[in-house]
């Protein structure tokens, strides 16, 4: 049985697509099974983060609504066979989204993948609270900047109190990765550091991602970042997705100065 | 170099940033609308004791003492 993990922030325009499709992708290159599932219905974008908008022919509104089969809708990823896809719908809004239907249909994939990851929508509305429901675990995408923080932990608010493990008398398993630092703006005291916004957000950590113009390059590309074995970014998602599966790889601290060297080192290479 | 030169007078909009996130975290976590959903449930909450008596006003508080969370739910009745 998979572990399912949703993806998110709260804030939109923080990473949590771009998270999403290295982190699935890090996963896979662990040579585990995994699903990376767009469930921002209305504003599908992981598709093309991916490099795979030219594959989809149905939609997880379909598959749900039991107009196409999971089999017809998956779509399988070019650069990693353990790699798959599932679209969200462009035509429809979030509100079309029913718990009994996400419940089975998460369920289904759970027997079929070791990891079903979920990109969440922005917001804390319905199409938020159904990613949630069926999570076992959640990933908190936050930058370090006031509004995704205080976003962010009223999306944690919502977690706690709407996923269903948590209606069982459990505790749903979150972590935080802050994203797009700047290592120079942390050290000159211009930029919160990591330290301080897990004190706020009281949270554990899953990683750190520096800033990296890259990112932008690899989504013209649909060519995720964690392929790009020179970025620092990528290299932190390799990071965090070990960590995901259970490899216990060491915090990396790019907000120190040896972060800042090697980023210098980089522009000269 | 210049940098250090910087940091010295340059306020730290850092240390700005999180003072005034603590006390704005604070007082959402404690806000009575702290739920998105908490109108829809006094609506729900209101209909079903409606079914037995007149109910004038629901009003639905979120608590913490002593690390528990408790929702305090009080139940005005018609005249």
């Amino acid at each position: 049985m998979g572990v399912v993990i949703a993806i998110i922030s709260g804030k939109g325009g923080v990473g949590k697509t771009t998270a999403s499709a290295n982190i699935a992708l890090g996963i896979a290159t662990n040579n585990k099974k995994c699903v990376v599932v767009d469930f921002d219905i209305g504003q599908r974008n992981l598709d093309m983060v991916l490099g795979l908008e030219n594959r989809v022919v149905f939609d997880i509104v379909q598959v749900m609504d039991g107009e196409a089969k999971i089999k017809q809708a998956i779509i399988k990823s070019k650069v990693n066979p353990n790699l798959f896809f599932l679209a969200a719908s462009q035509t429809k809004d979030k509100t079309v989204l029913e718990s009994p239907k996400v419940e089975k249909f998460i369920a289904q994939l759970k027997e079929e993948f070791d990891f079903v990851i979920l990109d969440a929508p922005a917001g804390i509305e319905s199409g938020f609270e159904h990613t949630i429901e069926f999570s076992d675990e959640a990933i908190i995408i936050v930058n370090p900047e006031v509004s995704s923080i205080r976003d962010a932990d009223r999306a944690i608010g919502i977690l706690d109190a709407k996923a269903q493990c948590v209606k069982d008398g459990n505790d749903i398993k979150k972590r935080l990765i802050i994203n797009r630092i700047s290592p120079e703006m942390v050290l000159s005291g211009e930029m919160l550091s990591s330290d301080d916004i897990l004190e706020m957000l009281d949270i554990e950590i899953l990683g750190k991602i520096p800033e990296d113009k890259g990112i932008i390059e690899a989504s013209n590309q649909g060519k995720p970042i964690i392929l790009n074995k020179k970025s620092s970014a990528g290299q932190a998602y390799v990071r965090i997705s070990d960590r995901v599966c259970g490899k216990d790889v060491p915090i990396v601290n790019v907000e120190t100065k040896s972060g800042v060297m090697s980023k210098i080192k980089r522009i000269f290479e | 170099m210049f940098d250090f030169w910087n940091n010295k007078t340059k306020t730290n909009t850092a240390k700005v940033a999180k003072n005034r996130l603590l006390v704005t975290l604070q007082s959402d976590r404690h806000s009575v609308k702290e739920y998105p959903f908490m109108e829809e449930m006094k609506a729900e909450i209101m209909e079903v004791i409606k079914k037995h008596i007149g109910v004038h006003k629901v009003e639905v508080r979120k608590e913490t003492e002593n690390g528990i969370d408790a929702l305090s739910i009080e139940v005005q009745l018609e005249k």
